[in-house]
């Protein structure tokens, strides 16, 4: 792949990024099974852009976290607030909003 | 690990202290949860590189900018950079120039005094721009660091976002019409140089000779009391040029007005400097007797030194005449 390709493949999928996180911690997750539950999607995710967004979205109070400290490793563990559920139940509808309007475009664009 | 102990390091070493502890925890059992039980070197290598360069990672939790001047700020601090820089520039070279002159005792030969303030000149207005530039960078920096806006919208020169009213503020004037402040400054310097020649010219327009101290002054061109005595007439050509260069500055674009009253201010200072150079009184004569035999010239060199002067001041007086009246008239 070409780096422009690249490079506007990444910009595409970054604003993305927030949605997918959120809609998996619908329950609690910790960092790396956040991953790999993304990766199970075929989400892959620089791990230097996941760990700083988790901290962000705790600022910005759509998840908690605590840690647990029962299993062999202390691990911590991300949930959606309420405020997180509202809002991401908002941004999954401008989400599909946003899907559908752009495929009506691209259907458009085939036809031609 | 020790890797792992370093890699964590590195990364909280850039973090505010509160929040290094709790960072540094989850990124060890983040990066523990990745490696096997019995992990290698190897593998801990390849753990690490997934994670990335520490500086990113760091980054990625500060709120804190990676650049010194973001999008939000740029435009205006480039704007305020050009108008502070030449302002700062000019004062500080007038007030050079101004300490050299009141310090001026005499001894010095005047062109020495000149190539002198030409390199301080130089120097001076060097080091008060690096001077202005590195101070304007720290404040647009701090304020860049201290503005926990969200937005990244572009600001105006006011500081604030901008809108469509804005336009109303901005004169519309075709590059051709425009007179820049530099075609001012331009003006008045030159204004200024030539006046300071014609009231300094016993001590500085002459005849130098190279000797023990630098260059030496050995004869004036003008006959100096016939000179001064056109004082009157000299100053008002001053006033006029000076008067003339501030109603270019405030207008801003060339006119009709502007393009008569250039007119009028090159045809006085024409007949001034016509009247001045024709009296066959102004030249030294030691200076003619000494350019005479130097060049082994025949002839009057007065005459001949007044009429090409005479000729060259009315070429470019015509020229700039001619100008004025074509910007003037250039369509919208």
């Amino acid at each position: 792949m070409s780096t422009l390709l690249n490079s506007l493949t990444t910009e595409l999928r970054r604003g993305t990024l927030t949605l997918a996180v959120l809609s998996q911690l619908r329950t609690p997750q910790y960092g790396y099974s956040l991953v790999q539950l993304l990766e199970q999607c075929g989400i892959s995710i620089e791990q230097s852009t996941l760990y700083p967004l988790l901290r962000r979205l705790e600022k910005q109070e759509l998840v908690t976290s605590s840690w647990d400290t029962t299993e062999s490793r202390p691990r911590r563990y991300y949930v959606l607030t309420p405020y997180g559920i509202e809002i991401y139940q908002q941004l999954k509808k401008e989400w599909e909003k946003t899907s559908q309007e752009l495929s009506l475009l691209l259907k458009g664009e085939d036809n031609e | 690990m020790r890797m792992i102990d370093l890699y964590i390091q590195e990364v909280t070493r850039r973090l505010p202290e509160k929040s290094r502890e709790d960072i540094a925890l989850e990124l060890r059992s983040t990066i523990e949860d990745m490696l096997p039980d019995d992990y290698t070197e190897e593998e801990v290598k390849s753990v690490l590189e997934k994670m990335g360069n520490p500086a990113i990672l760091a980054s990625g939790y500060l709120d804190r900018p990676m650049h010194l001047i973001g999008p939000r700020y740029y435009d205006v601090y480039i704007n305020l950079l050009k108008i502070i820089l030449p302002i700062a520039g000019v004062i500080s070279l007038i007030s050079l120039i101004a300490t050299t002159m009141f310090s001026y005792s005499g001894d010095e030969a005047a062109l020495n005094i000149i190539l002198d303030l030409a390199g301080h000149g130089i120097w001076e207005v060097l080091s008060t721009g690096i001077q202005v530039f590195f101070w304007l960078t720290v404040v647009f920096a701090i304020i860049e660091r201290t503005d926990h806006k969200q937005s990244q919208t572009p600001l105006t020169a006011c500081f604030k976002e901008w809108t469509p009213d804005d336009l109303n503020n901005i004169p519309y004037i075709p590059k051709e019409k425009a007179i820049s402040k530099v075609e001012v400054f331009l003006g008045l310097l030159w204004t200024a140089i030539w006046a300071s020649v014609y009231f300094n010219a016993a001590s500085l327009l002459g005849v130098y000779e190279k000797g023990s101290n630098g260059l030496e002054f050995v004869t004036p061109t003008f006959n100096q009391e016939v000179l001064i005595s056109y004082w009157p007439l000299v100053v008002i050509v001053i006033g006029l040029e000076i008067a003339l260069d501030m109603y270019k500055l405030k207008t801003g674009h060339w006119n009709r007005k502007i393009a008569v009253l250039n007119t009028v201010m090159h045809v006085v200072s024409s007949v001034v400097f016509i009247i001045v150079i024709s009296n066959n009184q102004l030249f030294n004569p030691t200076f003619v007797t000494y350019i005479t035999d130097l060049f082994s010239l025949s002839g009057d060199f007065g005459n001949w030194f007044a009429g090409g002067a005479i000729f060259i001041f009315l070429l470019f007086a015509v020229i700039d005449i001619y100008q004025g009246y074509r910007k003037s008239s250039l369509q919208k």
